[in-house]
């Protein structure tokens, strides 16, 4: 199929989005051409969203699938991070021996230990005890980690988390052995017009270190959307998607709702957590401080952005999230601190605005939400085509 | 099929597919279920019927375990289910459908079709990547069976339709044929034409019609009379949370304890 194909083949929906997408790609290519950013924070943006998706992810297959109200996306995010900053900080107080391997199969362990046990008391009960309960065990977690200082090294954090790869044969060690590429900088543009310089950067080891991240969180991005919409289109996804329209309806043809709640929380549960064993080694430092509810609020923006019950939807949301996290800070930083011109209450509301992006930012989520609510309800990219398991429906619908 | 009219169930039937005793439930001070008895027989259409508040509902929910009662035994096939979960009921043969459905959102009918079909193979979550081509084997012939039943019910171009477009009576249609796809040995239906035109009811009561004489065994509840009357026998008369009398549709239209129990008149 040709470009053009693929393109026509498409729904507005996904039109809309591959346009924007591919637009935002080109400015970042700009961008880095530039140097308005640096190919190693470019990695490190990417690897975030790659984060972002994964919580996303993890969301979705609860509230997207089977309509489950999670409130501690923060706290299953934590554990996946403290488990794996245990394993491998160099000021971890437990001294758990193992790598990348240990801290993530510690981290799925502990995920869904601590999944089943929130969800064995709230899931035969309605709904909004789910949300209730998982409100609370997002707190206890996070105060958990800021007070067993014996444990978790408490609001010091957990420092000096190695590359994924420490200690392996060949990946081990390798952004240090590879060579620095520098590119030498050139001017382009038309004479007596205009003039910029692009290029004249160098990859090194930070670079390098940061690319290895961004393919192992393309690998985790890619399994789970793999294993996602392969659960997603089967009958098990039908019975959770049942549920979430009307579990009765659910349990009166026989379907045990109960336990395929518990699973979807599960599920979703442990890929979060691997969102948090990524973010360990992204940002080679965990504190209580990553543990924020304002996190768990992020991950909500952006599966229900995105289209709560798609996976690509959540994919879309999590990348949006960090454009909008990220894109203030870097806002702040170009913009002139006072309006050029002088008219007098603009001056004071946008002084307000540039001094504190902060809130700014927080401004602008809650605007986008207003919109998206307004506009479309069911999120920018919610599921285009009918989920059948794939393969039965050949020969059947042509 | 019983040719009198009892007082009280009619508890003489050679084989019963559901078999209620003695049901009992209150809620608070209120006694919607009172000693409840009655059974249904294999292979007819058994009408529960009766003024409002005579607790037809809550005994539909007793008897498909969305209720717990506070006395009594509900056996279905001879198994005994009471205090069992809703899925467990169903899983022993006994489906039943609801008064309002609500609309499956982003399904198409056939994917709303699918979920009733039982004992899939891709609903466990491992089997999905141990044995894909099993669940793929199983999928494939329940898109042939939701599409045969759905051509049944005359409704076979609705298949690829979003399930949310589809009208009320064509929702109670697709429901029937839901519940079709699990192969019940009793089908409760609970008002299937409540809120339907006169055309599409008398379409109902005809697609009824054919279950049964195709060996399906059905209870109904029902507020509309006339639509009763024509399609079911026997005819089960509740009146405050218990059986009043049981008989042929004609029989039990004339009886006077049951016009006075719809006039609101003192029955005792």
């Amino acid at each position: 199929m040709t470009l053009r194909e693929r393109y026509d083949a498409m729904t507005r929906a996904e039109q809309g989005v591959t346009l924007f997408v591919g637009g935002f790609g080109f400015l970042l290519v700009l961008a880095l051409l530039t140097g308005t950013l640096t190919p190693t924070y470019t990695l490190y943006l990417a690897g975030l969203t790659g984060m972002y998706i994964l919580l996303s992810f993890g969301l979705n297959a609860q509230w997207g699938y089977t309509g489950l109200i999670n409130f501690s996306v923060a706290a299953f995010f934590g554990i996946g991070a403290y488990a794996t900053a245990l394993v491998t900080a160099t000021n971890s107080p437990l001294s758990i021996p193992g790598g990348v391997v240990v801290g993530l199969v510690l981290a799925i362990l502990a995920s869904a230990v601590i999944a089943v046990a929130i969800a064995i008391p709230t899931l035969r009960l309605r709904s909004d005890y789910l949300a209730i309960a998982s409100l609370g065990l997002a707190e206890v977690v996070r105060q958990i980690v800021l007070n067993q200082r014996d444990w978790t090294n408490g609001s010091g954090g957990l420092r000096g988390i190695p590359d994924v790869f420490a200690g392996w044969p060949v990946l081990g060690g390798l952004p240090e052995r590879l060579p620095g590429l520098e590119f030498t900088e050139y001017a382009v543009g038309v004479p007596g017009l205009f003039q910029v310089r692009v290029l004249g950067f160098t990859l090194d080891t930070p670079f390098w270190t940061d690319l290895l991240n961004f393919v192992v969180v393309v690998v985790f991005v890619v399994a789970v959307y793999l294993l996602l919409r392969r659960v997603h289109r089967s009958p098990w996804g039908r019975v959770l998607r049942t549920i979430r329209s009307d579990e009765d309806l659910a349990s009166a043809l026989g379907k045990d709702t109960y336990g395929f709640k518990l699973q979807s929380f599960v599920l979703g549960s442990i890929v979060m957590a691997l969102g948090g064993v990524f973010y360990a080694f992204l940002a080679a430092y965990v504190s209580p401080g990553d543990l924020e509810p304002i996190n768990t609020f992020y991950v909500w923006i952006a599966v229900i952005l995105g289209g709560s019950g798609s996976n690509r939807g959540a994919m879309f949301g999590g990348f949006v999230v960090v454009a909008i996290r990220e894109g203030t800070r870097f806002a702040s930083d170009i913009l002139p601190s006072q309006l050029p011109v002088n008219i007098p209450v603009l001056v004071d509301v946008y002084g307000a605005i540039v001094s504190d992006f902060g809130s700014t930012r927080l401004l602008i989520v809650g605007l986008l939400i207003v919109l998206v609510m307004r506009l479309r309800p069911e999120g920018v990219l919610p599921p285009q085509r009918e989920l059948v398991w794939p393969s039965a429906l050949e020969e059947r619908d042509e | 099929m019983s040719e009198t009219l009892t007082t009280g169930a009619n508890r003489e039937k050679d084989d019963t597919v559901l078999e209620v005793e003695g049901l009992h439930k209150a809620f608070g001070g209120l006694v919607a279920t009172d000693d409840a008895s009655f059974a249904v027989e294999r292979g007819s259409i058994t009408a529960l019927i009766g003024p409002n508040g005579a607790g037809k509902s809550t005994i539909f929910n007793l008897v498909s375990g969305f209720y717990e009662p506070d006395a009594g035994t509900v056996r279905v096939n001879g198994t005994d289910v009471t205090g069992m979960e809703p899925n467990e009921v169903a899983t022993e043969g006994l489906i039943r459908t609801f008064q309002t459905p609500r609309k499956l959102e982003g399904m198409t009918v056939r994917e709303a079709m699918l979920v009733g079909a039982s004992d899939q193979p891709g609903e466990s979550f491992l089997k999905l990547f141990t044995d894909p081509s099993g669940v793929e084997a199983a999928e494939r012939a329940n898109i042939e069976d939701a599409h045969e039943m759905l051509e049944q019910f005359e409704i076979g171009h609705l298949a690829t339709q979003p399930a949310t477009d589809l009208s009320g009576g064509q929702m109670k249609l697709v429901e029937l044929a839901r519940a079709m796809l699990a192969e019940p040995e009793i089908l409760l239906l609970d008002e299937p034409v409540a809120g339907v035109n006169p055309t599409l009811a008398n379409k109902l009561s005809d697609h009824i019609a054919r279950l049964n004489e195709e060996g399906v065994t059905l209870c109904l509840i029902e507020h509309d009379m006339e639509f009763v009357m024509n399609l079911a026998d026997p005819v089960i008369v509740l009146d405050r949370g218990s059986v009043l009398v049981e008989g042929p549709s004609e029989a039990v239209r004339n009886d006077q304890r049951v016009i006075d129990a719809y006039l609101g008149g003192d029955s005792a």
